[in-house]
């Protein structure tokens, strides 16, 4: 599975790189950067604790075609 | 709130603004939450009905919808029958960040939200902290104040008016408006309606249009100071602005700095109030807090669930759809009541319990989405300092006579707290 960040909507509040630091991370510019292009099962309940917690819900899967 | 322990659900209604000047909200919303979470009230012969939703899985729903609950028809829950009511209400509706819809309001937002990052913030601590303490020195003799008028009103006006550039003179004016505009409602700012007359809906909407005219006069005149020499402050920095090659209109750019000013002081203001106030009201959370000064930022995460200072937004239903088994019809008004999530039982252990350390704590005290709270870093470091420098400076603080709660079905106000303490 894989996750994205909407870069218009992020803000830098850096909830999910508290939630799953293995697969965000918060850059210089204050916009979450996603570090893996597949999300391992084990971090898969932490993207989605970021997912929900995020303040902008600018983080979601992306859909398999 | 113990004063009224038997509540039924017929006797309640969130239109009912003196339930909310009362403190009786968060026993009404208790009893919604078990008996009707998603209630259509019917409104009156004066105001169109609304869905009341107080469950926390719903209100993020709604609030990650933006699509489907939309902000541009409306933000507050009454809705006039009358057109041409409707109209004088609705005059801000599409118009500012928090009336907008995506995909507008998402390019708007990014006009000015890099002067709100973590970041941004940080760097304004320092500042802060002067400001607070300056307000601190001249109530620290006198041994007694009116908290909200002397102190927690004055750090948000002042860290707003700065941002936007306004002249130390006018920050009176902005708190006068602002309290016209927020609180129209309440007798107290109705001061351009005769005494007798006070109270009233009439009175209200003058008192709300008086503010409203008063703040779009005076930023008018600041509009065309910046258009002949730009300062660097956000004002300039919203003239110069684009959005796909167009200039912002002068409209727009007024109701940008009618939001501004008005969520930057009044949000927050209750915050520090309330916050102060909860924490004489649980003696031994405050106790420990003071002996642990470390434990603060999480008990500002509490004091923002308790106190939740904006009571609801409101959405419209653009498509038919279903919430909680509840039909809500393509056009309706959906009110999420941020105070009831935060005491959702199903989120919250023992959300009646104020507890400086609890974790987790996602409370939604600033929304979340695609309209979460643009100042939210800076209302918790305002909360922050406030704190540090009020228990270092005047540790024995204590209410000293009733709180005055605002008036008003939208924001938690408290209007007056008095307080002592040794001076220093």
């Amino acid at each position: 599975m894989k996750v994205q960040v909407n870069r218009d909507m992020c803000e830098g509040h850096g909830k999910c790189q508290s939630a799953a630091p293995e697969i965000f991370e918060l850059r210089d510019d204050e916009i979450s950067y996603v570090l893996v292009d597949e999300v391992p099962a084990e971090s898969v309940a932490r993207v989605e604790a970021a997912i929900r917690l995020c303040p902008r819900q600018a983080i979601s899967w992306v859909k398999e075609k | 709130m113990t004063a009224q322990p038997t509540l039924s659900l017929d006797e309640i209604s969130t239109g009912d603004e003196l339930m909310f000047e009362r403190g009786e909200k968060n026993e009404a919303f208790k009893i919604l939450r078990r008996e009707a979470p998603v209630r259509w009230n019917p409104g009156n012969e004066e105001v169109k009905g609304w869905w009341d939703i107080t469950k926390y899985e719903d209100v993020l729903y709604v609030s990650r919808n933006p699509e489907r609950f939309i902000s541009s028809e409306g933000i507050v829950m009454f809705e006039p029958r009358d057109p041409e009511m409707r109209l004088q209400a609705a005059n801000g509706n599409g118009k500012m960040l928090i009336t907008m819809d995506p995909p507008r309001h998402v390019m708007l937002r990014r006009l000015v939200n890099k002067g709100f990052t973590p970041r941004a913030v940080r760097a304004m601590e320092g500042h802060i902290r002067e400001i607070t303490r300056d307000l601190l020195d001249d109530i620290a003799p006198k041994g007694k104040c009116d908290f909200v008028i002397d102190v927690a009103s004055q750090l948000p006006l002042a860290v707003i008016c700065e941002m936007m550039g306004l002249e130390k003179q006018d920050w009176p004016l902005m708190f006068q408006l602002t309290n016209k505009v927020l609180g129209a409602g309440d007798p107290e700012y109705q001061t351009d309606v005769p005494e007798d007359q006070r109270g009233t809906n009439d009175a209200a909407r003058l008192t709300g249009n008086m503010g409203t005219m008063g703040m779009f006069g005076f930023f008018a005149q600041q509009l065309e100071a910046r258009k002949a020499h730009r300062r660097g402050d956000l004002i300039s920095i919203l003239v110069d602005s684009e959005i796909e090659g167009e200039k912002l209109t002068d409209e727009d750019l007024l109701w940008f700095c009618f939001l501004l000013i008005l969520a930057g002081n009044e949000t927050t203001r209750n915050a520090i109030s309330g916050g102060l106030m909860t924490l004489c009201e649980h003696p031994a959370e405050r106790a420990r807090l003071q002996a642990d000064m470390s434990l603060l930022p999480a008990a500002i995460e509490e004091i923002l669930r308790w106190v939740s200072p904006v009571t609801h937004m409101a959405r419209i239903a653009t498509e038919d759809s279903e919430i909680r088994g509840q039909k809500i019809a393509k056009g309706d008004r959906v009110v999420m009541w941020y105070p009831s999530v935060n005491r959702d039982e199903d989120i919250f252990p023992e959300p009646e319990r104020f507890d400086i350390t609890r974790s987790p704590n996602d409370h939604l005290a600033f929304g979340i989405g695609e309209h979460f709270c643009l100042g939210a870093g800076f209302a918790r470091l305002e909360l922050r300092v406030m704190f540090e420098e009020l228990f270092a400076r005047l540790p024995d603080i204590q209410m000293d006579g009733p709180v005055e709660r605002l008036r008003s079905t939208f924001i938690g106000g408290i209007k007056h707290l008095p307080v002592r303490y040794t001076p220093a």
